[in-house]
């Protein structure tokens, strides 16, 4: 990893809980991520890693718990606000809008830094149409960044697995967030996505300087790629720290062990 | 023939009302999953501030000139129909989100009340006239085709083509601003979209807000004819079995949805009336809808209804 630094804590979660009526898929959970860096969330299936992220950008909200974003508390976050924060995310299940083509799912990431407003794209010139073309600029950008120049115009639910992953990748890098929080980013991939997606990652951390909160199964992939790795098990944390650290911490191989995977 | 021919056309014209009046509907349905019952109550809403607001302007300002007294009537009363949907958004849906579709169902039924009840207080409940200077006289058509032409009637003519005209806005508006393409994307995954920054209050208003012009525009085409009245809500709800029709999430199910309801009202009443009475033209749509959803429950463009798991 080259010459990025990591700088202050930026994302500093303390104390969460969530439950989901008697399910408590998070107990007491704290962890900070710093500025620049890739922070892993591991664990084994239903450990509560999805739901963690959810609880980052304000779609679940926890019961307990506090979420110091750059300082500021933010207990009332919902998604929207989240963005507004400059917090984007991938879906674990991909979620792009189905029926629109890359291009345009990419467009609508840019929604946040439009500013033309109703009236003057109902009118349809000038400065609504100079702002589009502004921002099909930046996303034309990020498209050929990702390598998918070639599936530009077709519609999203025609592409195979890892290339939706792609764009949903996309997606979240045409808000240029400051945190980009990605849910298992490589399920489902095969050997040559999966490095071309850690590739994505480690480039858009460096040259962009995105924090990268990061969900993978896979720990071969995550302990090549992230600089810290927090790891739950069935809602609660049972290891923090470098990838060495982690690897060498009893608990967490017990519970890699006992799990059947 | 020709008799068939302008019985046709009568239909498709009466129908594109109600394929605009579908569109305001299922554009709230997509981009809300609100099955809005208060489309009717909105037309009859917008039709009354029309009527008392062209009534009344003049008394205000002291102008003597029925355009004027109509464009700002008609001004004032897109400003009514915005202050509903921002009124319908701040005091009802934002504090349903995520609630059961029956529940949200339920909502619009008082919402329906609630404009009812409003509009008699505010604006009467009397029958008001629109006057906008529709042509009333039928003309002649194709007589060099068929013997002694076909007959078409002008005002049908000349609502269906401002109808068309702003429902093919409506469209290019939705298919190439970001406005649009933000209402899609609320419209394909509300989780997706308000993570990477669409305000879904927002596009909720603009939606309703889109209903409102649609509601109004219908309002004053069925007003100036039938006068602006408490039936006009019944007359709207038909636009309902036309979104069953059409599907209630498809825009073009919508307009074609309309065209078919407002022909086969038309068919039936003239080839059908005869034979089981006078009246068919208010149950016919209802029937149809309902036979077609026997066959094909998500209707002509819906989208099968998976559930997510
Ligand atoms: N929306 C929800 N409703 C009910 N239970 C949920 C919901 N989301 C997650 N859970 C439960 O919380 C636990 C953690 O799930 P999740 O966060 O998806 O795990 P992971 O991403 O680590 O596989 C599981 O037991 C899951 O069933
Ligand atoms: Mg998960």
């Amino acid at each position: 990893m080259s010459g990025r630094k990591i700088g202050e804590v930026i994302l500093d979660l303390k104390n969460i809980s969530l439950s989901f009526g008697g399910v408590k898929a998070l107990q007491n959970i704290s962890f900070d991520v710093r500025e620049h860096e890739i922070r892993a969330i591991i664990g084994p299936n239903g450990a509560g890693k999805s739901s963690m992220l959810n609880v980052i950008n304000g779609v679940y909200r926890p019961q307990e718990g506090d979420i110091i974003l750059r300082g500021v508390h933010h207990a009332n976050m919902d998604s929207y606000g989240a963005a507004k924060a400059g917090l984007a995310r991938t879906f674990q299940n991909i979620a792009l809008f189905k029926g629109m083509s890359v291009l345009d799912n990419i467009m609508t990431g840019r929604n946040l830094k439009m500013k033309a407003n109703m009236l003057q794209q109902a009118i349809w010139f000038g400065v609504a149409q100079r702002e589009e073309l502004a921002h099909r600029l930046k996303v034309e950008e990020i498209i050929d960044f990702l390598e998918i120049q070639h599936i530009r115009k077709t519609p999203v639910g025609r592409l195979p697995y890892g290339l939706q992953k792609r764009v949903d990748l996309a997606r979240a890098l045409a808000m240029e967030p400051q945190i980009l929080l990605l849910d298992e980013p490589m399920a489902g991939m095969n050997v040559e996505e999966k490095q071309d997606m850690c590739r994505f990652i480690l480039d858009v951390n460096d040259q962009f300087g995105t924090t990268v909160v990061l969900i993978e199964h896979d720990m071969g992939v995550v302990m090549d790629i992230s600089d810290r790795v927090v790891v739950l098990d069935y809602g609660k944390k049972i290891g923090d720290g470098t990838p060495d650290e982690v690897r060498a911490n009893p608990d967490v191989i017990s519970a890699y062990l006992g799990a059947s995977h | 023939m020709a008799f068939f021919l302008e019985t046709l056309l009568g239909g498709l014209m009466s129908g594109m009302l109600y394929s605009l009046v579908a569109l305001g509907f299922v554009l709230i349905f997509k981009a809300s999953g609100v099955f809005n019952f208060a489309q009717g109550a909105m037309v009859l809403f917008a039709a009354l501030s029309m009527a008392r607001f062209s009534e009344w302007i003049p008394q205000w300002l002291g102008i003597d000139n029925l355009f004027m007294a109509n464009v700002l009537a008609f001004a004032v009363s897109i400003l009514v129909m915005f202050a509903v949907a921002w009124l319908v958004e701040r005091l009802v849906l934002r504090h349903l989100v995520n609630q059961e579709g029956a529940t949200l169902l339920m909502a619009t039924l008082g919402i329906a009340y609630v404009l009812d009840g409003v509009g008699q207080t505010v604006f009467g409940s009397g029958i008001y006239k629109i006057d906008v200077g529709m042509p009333k006289e039928p003309v002649m058509m194709l007589e060099s085709v068929f013997e002694g032409g076909i007959l078409i009637n002008k005002e049908d003519f000349v609502a269906a083509f401002i109808s068309a005209l702003l429902v093919v806005a409506l469209s290019i508006f939705f298919q190439k601003t970001s406005t649009g393409r933000a209402l899609r994307a609320v419209a394909d995954d509300h989780q997706a979209a308000q993570s990477i920054g669409i305000p879904l209050n927002r596009i909720w208003v603009i939606v309703w807000c889109v209903a409102g012009i649609t509601a109004l525009v219908a309002g004053v085409i069925w007003g100036s004819k039938l006068g602006a009245q408490f039936s006009l809500s019944t007359v709207a709800l038909r636009a309902l079995p036309v979104v069953i029709l059409g599907g209630l999430t498809s825009v073009p199910g919508a307009i074609i949805g309309g065209l078919i309801i407002g022909v086969g009202e038309k068919l039936s009443e003239v080839y059908l009336g005869p034979y089981v009475g006078g009246g068919i033209e208010i149950w016919f749509a209802y029937m149809l809808a309902l036979v077609f959803l026997l066959f094909r429950p998500q209707g002509l463009f819906g989208e099968k209804i998976i559930d997510r798991v």
